[in-house]
């Protein structure tokens, strides 16, 4: 019954620790609403950190001509995100127009875009360094790189 | 005696004090500066917001090496400068005071250059349809920085952010026309306005 006990414990601590591990990177959230008389709800979270592991099984090729474009861009990219990480939160943008309205926030951790319009409201969330994790590993599957 | 060691005591206070004032004041961080810029139509009803925190410009700029921006530099052909020593005229501009350089009127435009509390001025105003009229304002700081390269045909661009970054609160560009608004500055808000 002890045995039992542990074996069950060693299980919930190995369980806790990859979910912990797994949900390090923060969290994507999406989140759209629509306006229709037959409205549609879509709510999506998930840890972030699945974003650049998923990265991994797209296959070189898929993404050589955008990681060749998007190569010479990484330490400006690199740069710019650093900044926004370690920077205050901040509106980076804000769009208003008669039937839309797009704001691009940097918040805590996350680099948040809002877009409402007539149609719906969308609300995406997602971790700046899974931003960054996922583009340098789209950057790596540039052939140059393989050279 | 006992007057003495109050007045020691006294001291010793006020010392401790100004030694904290002064740890406070160097530990202080220094405040991010933002680059704003605002554009609204009141026709279409359509406004753009974007906020920059300067220090992100002056980390991202060295980065880019595109086209004919390079490490923070902008090459300048021969041909943009059409022959004219532009640092002889900033070097003429810095050393001469406040002074309104030129005032060019015509019938369909007006243009004032001038120097004025450390600023550089240029004001347009275009008589046409539209009635646009510019107003730019640069402090002199930010315009000996651009030009601070070896290279005669090279603008520090680098530079002139991290002399912004220096320079007091200040709106840089106004532009206004008949449905257009376009505002440009620079504060310690990371919001507009």
């Amino acid at each position: 019954m002890v045995l039992l006990g542990k074996v069950a414990l060693g299980i919930a601590g190995t369980a806790l620790a990859g979910v912990g591990l797994i949900c390090s990177e923060g969290m994507i959230e999406v989140n759209v609403v629509e306006k229709q008389p037959e409205a549609h709800h879509v709510y999506v979270l998930a840890p972030a950190m699945l974003v650049p592991i998923g990265m991994h099984f797209v296959p070189s090729r898929k993404l050589g001509q955008a990681a060749s474009e998007l190569k010479p861009w990484m330490p400006t990219i690199r740069a710019a995100l650093e900044q926004l990480r370690d920077g205050e939160d901040i509106t980076l943008v804000d769009v208003r127009e008669p039937d839309q309205h797009v704001v691009v926030t940097k918040d805590g951790g996350s680099v948040v875009v809002d877009v409402t319009d007539k149609d719906e409201t969308v609300h995406v969330s997602t971790p700046i360094r899974a931003i960054e994790s996922t583009l340098e590993q789209v950057a790596a599957a540039s052939p140059d790189t393989h050279e | 005696m006992q007057k003495a060691m109050r007045a020691i005591g006294v001291c010793c206070v006020l010392a401790l004090t100004m030694s904290n004032l002064a740890v406070t004041a160097m530990a202080a961080p220094t405040t991010e500066r933002y680059l704003h810029v605002k554009v609204d139509d009141a026709t279409k009803g359509e406004s753009v917001n974007v906020n920059l925190p300067l220090s992100m410009a002056a980390a991202i700029l060295p980065t880019v090496n595109k086209g004919t921006l390079h490490n923070g530099h902008v090459t300048i052909g021969e041909a943009d400068f059409n022959g004219v020593d532009v640092r002889a005229i900033l070097d003429a501009i810095r050393t001469a005071p406040d002074n309104e350089f030129v005032t060019v009127k015509e019938k369909d435009q007006d243009v004032r250059v001038a120097k004025s509390n450390g600023n550089l001025i240029i004001h347009v105003l275009d008589k046409s349809k539209d009635g646009e009229k510019v107003d730019v304002t640069i402090p002199m700081k930010v315009v000996d920085a651009l030009f601070s390269t070896v290279k005669d045909n090279e603008l520090d661009v680098a530079a002139a952010i991290r002399a912004l970054s220096d320079a007091g609160d200040a709106v840089l560009v106004t532009v206004q026309d008949a449905t257009e608004h376009v505002r440009i500055w620079i504060d310690s808000h990371s919001a507009s306005e």
